[in-house]
């Protein structure tokens, strides 16, 4: 019952759901999931409402540059992989292998994020600024949203690479690792329709 | 291990113990106060309205003033005095019926609730700071945009609520982990009673709405503050766009309001009849079916908006529908007291009153819901009359019968029961005054949201009626406030199961609650797990577990500066436009908003970083518990 | 918890043989999945509406793969987590809907 019986070293083969705190995290993180689900469904849908409304701005074929959205993609997409691959380290107990897929996931997220603050740099200086119109706007929004979780995800799990190195792995940092796991997972997910519907859909004329 | 026995007990009184409590009993006893002081305020403003318009062109108040009344008193009522008090039923009675010791992220459930009060705190902050918000509670755009409310009133109720609607979502979010994960062993999900169930859902509803409302709030944000042309015509944006996203979360909002009155109402009539109620399977499965519909008829409030007839039909189809589970909940009731030793304590007269009173909001409802029919209702005082019938003849009489059928337990006193149905006879019969006669206000053509009319139009007497009846409302609400006042005065002496015929496990423990509610985990053996061992002739629960030390989560001061931080940051962002700047090309208010910012994150930091290893309450102190109060 | 010991460990060898695996054929295939959709954008020789339709079916596909495999949604015990997204999913398929055909009028 107590939640330090484990933290000796042994522990069970899904640390994370090895108390009712973590199993309570664990539940609660997926509901949350399901609530940030409605939350970029609408945010989808007031851009698909909006998307065609460009005014005196570029529209969106002639501003999307696909090769740099393929690369962000390609980025976040190994990074949900490194992250796997950390969950996977954390059901064997390789601490330093968790460490280390889990510091790869934030270089390659703080990569992603770096091309979209480039993205938007250079959209702003194409003539497609926040208040140009109502699809820019809802544009940086959802994208924005995005980007933003992206930022903290990084920050987060690099919380927790740190409180790893502090704490080692134990009944308390598990359910952490796992959540952070999910968290940037639903990231990657969500970027699947970013570039599908914004992007994609928005260069086919 | 051994130094978590060991750890020093932090345990505070007085006003820190209020601050840094993560108790779900206290935490529901502070909604109850803030939702109370809402309430109280949304009435006065409620009143104020009503003396605007007792007689022809008064002029009261002025028009500006009657806008940010009619506005922040529907803002109010529902966000901050309606959903608080429900989660104050939620807090005090959830865990205790479904035999937990706590709700699953206990500091979460502070956080939830000191966000909601700072956001409330923010939102009427407004009234000192250069006007209220007053484009109504819904906000419509263009009305809420910078042309047309250029001042910073819907500022304030588009930050205020942003704030207060985490607090709810994250409260939503504890109780569906708290009865998925917590429940007693034998508690399956068809034991669970009634309030639990309406607890659940409605917290599910919260789940999947509310982030509709942010996202809705978030663009509202940035067309004012940052020139955004979300729902700005002549930035190519969509005033309808506007309308779906704020009914797509408000519809479902008003069942989440409902849904805890209707658990309510069954736990009390059931308890009164000295009966099982009455159908219980079908009426967790119309409380599900209520819950999904409700998400699949939010443009039945945007019939006029010209959506076509194939949308039209759609919604006032899937609208209807919704009377069928509905109708189902209210047969059942009248079933469970048919043949029932029916007791009528103020709580079982709120209950009984409910019920026809419910069926007329209903019946108004179905009428509504016929959309050539509405083009006739649609922003008229029938509409006015409705909803109250709904919100306040179910919602309120609900919350009513639940603090009189709860307070023993929240409180370790009885509401006095004389002062009690004094309450009841005033203030029913006060609302029935005030609303009944505003739908044949709406039929005549009396516009909703009208701030005086003219002399000759027939308008005169059924106002004037309308407004009595609200006098004697808040003369009801007075009896209320006097029953509390003198009852905290009684010793408190209430038995674990002061009403005799209590069926469910929070009837089992001792009123208050000792601070980890079960001694020891109760063993459910069937639904209404009390009754059904009183009826073999045990006198209390089977216990699942021997007596030993439990672990106890340790109060914590973070969840009050997060909102205080969060509070800060929205002040600052509002103001960035008019306090100047700080040093060169960055601004004053903006330095204020990221300050608040930090301390909301530096206070996450904090959390995460220094592991909450609680205490234990030993043995020796819960079998004296048990000695003194047994 | 300690006296089914064996038992998780044996249990985490198992995993150990097969897990990492699953999740590269499941990047590869995610991999493959938002190739076509670049290609299929790129190439630009389709009807618009038939390539939306493409588009649409190729994310829902990478979506799908990604969280059966990914986020552990086709394991045991995520019968509240597959309920909580899929509500999540649904009531975020009426705001598109509602966008697509009554925002405007």
């Amino acid at each position: 019952m107590s939640a330090h019986s484990h933290a000796d070293g042994q522990l069970p083969h899904e640390p994370e759901k090895a108390t009712l705190e973590g199993r309570n995290k664990v539940l609660g993180f997926w509901l949350f999931l399901g609530g940030e689900t409605v939350l970029f469904g609408t945010l989808f849908s007031a851009f698909l409402a909006l998307r065609h409304q460009v005014l005196d701005g570029p529209p969106a074929h002639e501003l999307f540059s696909l090769p740099l959205v393929a690369l962000a993609t390609a980025l976040l997409l190994t990074s949900s992989l490194t992250s796997v691959f950390a969950v996977y380290a954390l059901h064997t107990h390789r601490v330093k292998a968790l460490i280390g897929w889990l510091i790869v996931t934030v270089v390659l997220g703080l990569g992603f994020l770096g091309l979209e603050i480039y993205e938007f740099y250079h959209y702003v200086h194409e003539g497609h600024g926040f208040t140009t119109s109502a699809f820019s706007t809802s544009f940086y929004t959802l994208v924005g949203f995005h980007g933003a979780h992206v930022a903290f995800g990084i920050l987060w799990i690099s919380l927790i690479i740190a409180q790893l190195m502090k704490k080692g792995l134990t009944v308390v940092t598990a359910p952490k690792v796992y959540v952070a796991g999910m968290y940037w997972h639903f990231i990657d997910v969500v970027w699947v329709f970013i570039f599908t519907v914004v992007y994609l859909m928005g260069k086919v004329v | 291990m051994a130094h978590a026995h060991t750890h020093k007990v932090k345990r505070y009184s007085g006003i820190k113990d209020w601050l840094t409590t993560v108790d779900h009993k206290k935490i529901g006893i502070l909604y109850l106060i803030a939702g109370g002081f809402f309430f109280l305020v949304g009435g006065l403003e409620a009143l104020l309205i009503r003396i605007q318009l007792w007689k022809p062109m008064n002029d009261f108040v002025s028009a500006d003033t009657f806008n940010e009344l009619l506005t922040m008193h529907g803002t109010t009522m529902i966000f901050l005095a309606a959903m608080p008090m429900l989660f104050a039923l939620m807090n005090a009675v959830v865990p205790l019926q479904i035999g937990a010791r706590d709700v699953a992220f206990p500091f979460v459930n502070s956080l939830g609730f000191w966000t909601f009060l700072f956001g409330g705190i923010l939102l009427n902050v407004s009234w000192f700071a250069g006007g209220a918000p007053d484009a109504g509670w819904t906000a419509y755009a263009p009305l809420a945009g910078t042309t047309y409310s250029g001042d910073h009133g819907v500022d304030y109720y588009v930050l205020g609520l942003q704030i207060a609607g985490i607090g709810t979502l994250i409260g939503g979010i504890n109780f569906l982990v708290t009865i998925i994960n917590m429940r007693a062993p034998g508690m399956t999900f068809m034991r669970m009673p009634l309030f639990t169930w309406t607890a659940f859902i409605t917290s599910a509803l919260i789940l999947f709405a509310f982030p509709a409302l942010a996202v809705g709030l978030a663009a509202l944000m940035f067309d004012r503050l940052f020139d955004g042309n979300f729902f700005d015509p002549s930035g190519g944006g969509n005033a309808v766009l506007w309308e779906h996203i704020f009914w797509i979360f408000g519809h479902p909002e008003v069942y989440i309001l409902i849904l805890p009155a209707f658990g309510v109402i069954s736990e009390v009539i059931s308890t009164f009849s000295r009966k099982r109620l009455f159908g219980y399977s079908s009426m967790v499965f119309a409380t599900i079916l209520i819950g999904f519909l409700g998400f699949m008829v939010w443009a039945h409030h945007m019939f006029t908006t010209g959506l076509g007839p194939v949308a039209n039909a759609l919604f006032s189809i899937a609208t209807m529908l919704i009377a069928v589970p509905t109708g189902i909940k209210i047969f059942n009731w009248l079933f469970t007291m048919w043949g029932g030793s029916i007791k009528f304590t103020t709580a079982n007269l709120f209950a009984v009153g409910f019920i026809p009173t419910f069926v007329m909001g209903g019946v108004t409802g179905v009428m509504l819901a016929a959309a050539p029919a509405d083009f006739q209702y649609h922003d008229s005082y029938f509409v006015v009359a409705h909803f109250h019938y709904v919100i306040v003849g179910g919602l309120i009489l609900g919350i009513f019968a639940g603090l009189h059928y709860w307070w023993p337990k929240m409180f370790g006193r009885v509401l006095n029961e004389t002062l009690g149905k004094l309450t009841f006879w005033t203030f029913f019969i006060g609302f029935h005054l005030t609303f009944f006669i505003q739908h044949f206000l709406g039929l005549l053509g009396m516009p909703r949201r009208i701030w005086t009319y003219l002399d000759g139009l027939g308008f005169n007497e059924m106002n004037m009626i309308s407004t009595i009846g609200a006098v004697l409302m808040g003369f009801g609400t007075i009896f209320f406030l006097l029953n509390i006042v003198t009852t905290s005065f009684k010793p408190k002496n209430a038995s674990g199961d002061p009403w005799e015929d209590g069926r469910t496990l929070e009837w089992t423990i001792p009123s208050p609650p000792p601070e980890y509610n079960f001694a020891q985990t109760p063993l459910v053996r069937g639904y209404d797990a009390y009754w059904k061992e009183k009826m073999e002739g045990h006198s209390g629960m089977t216990p699942a577990e021997p007596i030993g030390p439990i672990h106890m989560p340790s109060p914590s001061i973070l969840p009050f500066f997060m909102g205080l931080g969060l509070f800060i940051a929205g002040i600052g962002f509002m103001y960035a436009q008019d306090w100047g700047n700080l040093f060169d090309g960055f601004k004053l208010g903006y330095a204020i908003g990221i300050a608040g910012l930090l301390i909301l994150f530096l206070c996450m930091f904090l959390r995460s970083v220094y592991d909450d290893h609680g205490f234990h309450i030993e043995e020796e102190e819960i079998l004296r518990d048990k000695g003194g109060k047994a | 918890m300690a006296s089914n010991h064996t038992a998780t460990e044996e249990n985490a060898k198992r995993h150990k043989v097969e897990g990492p695996k699953k999740h590269i054929i499941a990047f590869i295939f995610s991999i493959l999945l938002t190739f076509i959709a670049f290609a299929t954008v790129i190439s630009g020789e389709i009807n618009k509406d038939f390539i939306y339709i493409i588009l649409i079916g190729l994310a829902i596909l990478q979506v799908f793969v990604q969280m059966a495999f990914w986020m552990h949604m086709k394991d045991r015990g995520h019968t509240f987590a597959i309920i909580g997204i899929l509500t999540g999913v649904f009531i975020a398929s009426t705001c598109v809907i509602m966008a697509e055909y009554w925002a405007w009028w």
